[in-house]
């Protein structure tokens, strides 16, 4: 089942990444390929490890084992050249809040090196797709709303002008245009050559967008490969529900309930 | 309602008693009640009972503010009435249960403990103001802890502006004065136990509520019994009236938040051409001017420093004048001491480029001088021209205090990091933060000690009558407060670097990285920081209290040869050296034994953890093949 793809030209390799905390085992040698130019969606139930292993992948929480390789270069080995291929929006974490949208790409540009002009070029850009300049362009981040902080974050992410885009949860709590709007985005980097990694429980939404698709329960990676043969005959839900041996809830019980 | 609340509380403060909260917990608890025990000591002086009263009602007033001050500091309380805010219970229940639930608690156990020094206090002239005295005691009880929550409530609310938050960073400076220049009070204690308080002094210190009961009590003695029962009946009558009050501000919250907003379109790249390390100084900056938090700590450091400046001034005296600059730049390095902890886990976008740590840590450094530094040196510059003299002393004192600020500050607040929620979560309520008091004391302790050079210099100069000595101070004082700011700044970026997903994990989960252990591993270093921070404060403390302050006054006591110098119990009247001594023993062993506790309990869990590991490892090796 696991797509064929040699090590060097992979957009993206998880080899055997393992991490324990204390007693318990969030991520247990999990490996995952993003061919390039593939849409790759990554699902789980709550505490699966998508967010672990995510934050292993780019570099974010040192792993107690395993590599992650983006286009052939070790994450850990060589963090300046792995960081300048991709994109990171990680999920609910908090950025430089009292920083405008335009201050803030203007400051991470000048962290990155990338000079004046074009991060000027390039944020009024972004920030008119995201429609986060106009009436919010004297907001703070800090009072921003949930679509808005998805928003400045995946411009925050594509601002260098990565190869490789890797989203925990770009979706969570984000209301439908904003939605929309992230989704077309996303599209528009795909289809122009770019490699994007996103982690989901929202079903209809991998299958929408995703051509590649991982499923991990309990800390492992159960299924990889192309969305069609990870499904097989039946939807990706019910796929999903068989492969991670949950027992559906709800049914029994609660006979009190608007009764 | 009570009982439900307190059960809750009760069942929260259980499963949070394992983890760096039970440390604090233990150890303030046990600072607390050596205080309480002091306090009670101060009941049992043997003086003038108007004396007495006076001196326990500086007390009582003391232990008020700290109540009141103690939220800004130590974050929220454990449950909070948002948490009830879609039950079906009117706000005068919820908050008599909630006033319960604030009971239960090892904070209001020490001061009850202190406050029952009042019934000590009337047990020396009898039954009737015994009697008397109780009731004084629950209500001088509930009063303490319903200021304390109606504060918190006040402050958070205020502090959600910047023109709040600097108001409320002036109301808490004059309260820090206020609280922590009471050891004034007790420098002059032999003067004052022999001629008592001046009239004005004793009418003031007895206008405040905390003194109420003490009034009470004092009447009984005279039988004057409008004076027994009116104290206590207002005392009473306030406490329902700030119940009531309370009840009001638990519905929802009444100040709405002022939104501040970022520079316009043209000006949002200003000075983007320039190096990372500006990027992160114009950042810091615009941070420093629009979190409401952050203006809090611009204010209370000058604040702070002028009214400790200011108030000796009511005894005549300008000497502390010339260190208002300094004092300033202390506070100023004291409050930022979490500052990586406040921005919380904004840390990912540093360390997703990996390399700009410096740039990180040198910005924040830079931006914290522009903000203390110019304000310091002016301040100082004022205070030494009021003063006349000292200016040596000012000048090595403020060069050293700001250089040793200026790399302390952020090395503390790497290395200290305390975690709290992030800054847009709690954007409406500022004071949910992290207990801030650790790295606050421990950047404070440092950056005097790194200061003794400078001033030891000047000290030396003037020892020796050699003004060119003394002038060297403020040479002394540049250097090590350059040396500070370099030395201190490259190694929290080293540990920046080196801890930084550690960091970032701290922040996001709220606790301490749980490293793999292995047999090779020393007890101190695989034992939880916080756990070390206790074995080495107490080892530090025992030191402290069993050799210079308790075996050797001690034996200048027996030898009859008593130099004073910095021996505590040699300052106090005669009847109360001894028992100082053996209370100095006492904390010294008992620390040691804390240390000694402490060790002797990780150690164990090590073990315990090695063992199991190496038995889970058996369990694989029987089922795997090897290989």
């Amino acid at each position: 089942m696991l797509p064929q793809v040699d090590g060097g030209t992979a957009a993206f390799q998880l080899l055997g990444v393992h991490k324990v905390f204390g007693e318990y085992t969030a991520v247990d040698h999990a490996d995952l390929t993003v061919a390039p130019g593939s849409f790759y969606g990554l699902v789980g139930p709550n505490g699966a490890g998508k967010t672990t292993a995510l934050s292993m992948a780019v570099g974010l929480l040192r792993p107690d084992g395993g590599e992650s390789r983006v286009f052939g270069v070790d994450v850990w080995a060589s963090p300046l050249e792995a960081r300048k291929l991709m994109g990171v929006l990680p999920d609910g974490l908090a950025l430089p809040e009292r920083l405008t949208g335009r201050e803030l790409l203007s400051y991470l540009g000048q962290l990155r090196g990338l000079d004046a002009p074009t991060v000027a070029g390039r944020a009024d850009e972004l920030l008119d797709v995201m429609e986060l300049s106009g009436d919010s362009e004297r907001t703070l981040v800090v009072d921003y709303s949930t679509g808005m902080r998805k928003k400045i974050g995946l411009a925050t992410a594509l601002l260098h002008g990565p190869r490789l885009l890797v989203l925990d949860e770009p979706f969570e709590a984000v209301d439908p245009v904003s939605a929309a709007t992230i989704k077309q985005i996303l599209n528009r980097f795909v289809a122009g050559g770019g490699s994007v990694l996103l982690s989901s429980h929202v079903m209809a939404l991998v299958e929408q967008l995703c051509d590649t698709v991982a499923v991990m329960a309990k800390g492992r990676v159960v299924a990889e490969g192309p969305l069609d043969a990870v499904r097989g005959s039946a939807s990706l839900e019910d796929t999903f529900v068989e492969l991670v041996g949950a027992h559906l809830g709800g049914g029994e019980g609660l006979s009190w309930l608007a009764s | 309602m009570a009982g439900v609340l307190i059960r809750m509380k009760l069942a929260v403060l259980r499963h949070s008693i394992a983890g760096p909260k039970a440390t604090w917990m233990l150890t303030g608890g046990l600072v607390g009640l050596a205080i309480a025990a002091g306090t009670i000591a101060v009941a049992t002086v043997d003086a003038a009972p108007r004396t007495v009263a006076d001196l326990l009602a500086v007390t009582f007033a003391i232990w008020a503010f700290g109540w009141v001050l103690g939220p800004a500091f130590g974050g929220d309380p454990v449950l909070r009435a948002e948490q009830f805010a879609l039950e079906p219970v009117s706000r005068t229940r919820l908050a008599l249960g909630l006033l319960a639930a604030a009971f239960v608690g090892v904070t209001t156990a020490v001061t009850l403990v202190a406050f029952a020094a009042l019934v000590v206090f009337a047990a020396r002239f009898g039954a009737v103001p015994v009697i008397v005295s109780i009731p004084a005691l629950v209500l001088q009880l509930t009063l303490v802890v319903l200021l304390s929550r109606l504060a918190a409530r006040f402050f958070g609310a205020l502090a959600r502006s910047r023109v709040g938050a600097a108001v409320t960073a002036v109301i808490t400076a004059v309260m820090l004065v206020l609280s922590q220049s009471g050891w004034v009070v007790f420098i002059a204690l032999d003067a004052v136990l022999e001629t008592g308080f001046s009239h004005g002094f004793s009418v003031a210190v007895r206008v405040l509520p905390s003194s109420w009961g003490v009034v009470a009590v004092e009447a009984s003695t005279r039988h004057d019994w409008l004076w027994t029962v009116g104290p206590l009946v207002a005392l009473a009558g306030l406490v329902v009236l700030l119940v009531l009050l309370w009840a009001r501000a638990l519905g929802p919250q009444r100040l709405t938040r002022s939104v501040v907003r970022g520079s316009a379109k043209d000006q949002a790249a200003l000075w983007a051409h320039c190096s990372p390390v500006t990027g992160v100084l114009v950042k810091e900056l615009r941070t420093w001017l629009r979190d409401p938090q952050r203006v809090q700590a611009i204010v209370v450091a000058p604040a702070f420093a002028i009214l400790s400046g200011v108030l000796p001034l009511l005894f005549g005296s300008t000497a502390f004048l010339p260190f208002v600059g300094a004092i300033t730049a202390l506070m100023g390095a004291t409050s930022s001491a979490n500052l990586y902890g406040q921005d919380g886990t904004a840390l990912w976008l540093t360390l997703l480029n990996p390399g700009t740590e410096a740039d990180d840590v040198r910005g924040r450094q830079q931006a914290w001088l522009v903000v203390y530094a110019p304000l310091s040196v002016v301040l100082t510059i004022v205070g030494t021209a009021l003063h006349g003299d000292l200016a040596p002393w000012a000048i090595a004192a403020t060069t050293a205090v700001i250089g040793a600020g200026g790399g302390l500050f952020v090395l503390t607040s790497v290395d200290q990091l305390v975690p709290g929620p992030d800054p847009h979560r709690n954007k409406n309520s500022p004071l949910d933060h992290g207990d801030v008091t650790g790295p606050a004391f421990v950047t404070l302790f440092l950056v005097l000690a790194a200061a003794t050079p400078a001033i030891g210099t000047v000290i030396a100069g003037s020892v020796l009558h050699q003004p060119l000595l003394t002038w060297a101070g403020g040479l002394v004082g540049l250097l090590t407060g350059v040396l500070c700011y370099q030395l201190f700044g490259l190694l929290a970026i080293k540990h920046l670097a080196a801890r930084g997903p550690e960091l970032l994990y701290l922040m996001r989960a709220g606790k301490e990285y749980e490293a793999a252990l292995s047999a090779e591993t020393a007890v101190l270093k695989a034992m939880p920081r916080h756990r070390r921070g206790l074995l080495w404060t107490s080892f530090f403390i025992g030191c402290l209290a069993l050799f210079p302050q308790g075996l050797v006054p001690m034996g200048m006591k027996i030898s009859g040869d008593i130099a004073r110098v910095w021996f505590l119990a040699l300052y106090l009247p005669d009847g109360l050296q001894w028992p100082v001594i053996a209370l100095f023993l006492l904390i010294g062993l008992a620390a040691f034994g804390l240390s000694g506790w402490v060790y002797l309990v990780e150690s164990r869990r090590l073990k315990a953890k090695l063992e199991r590991r190496a038995e889970e490892r058996a369990r694989y090796a029987d089922v795997l093949p090897v290989g």
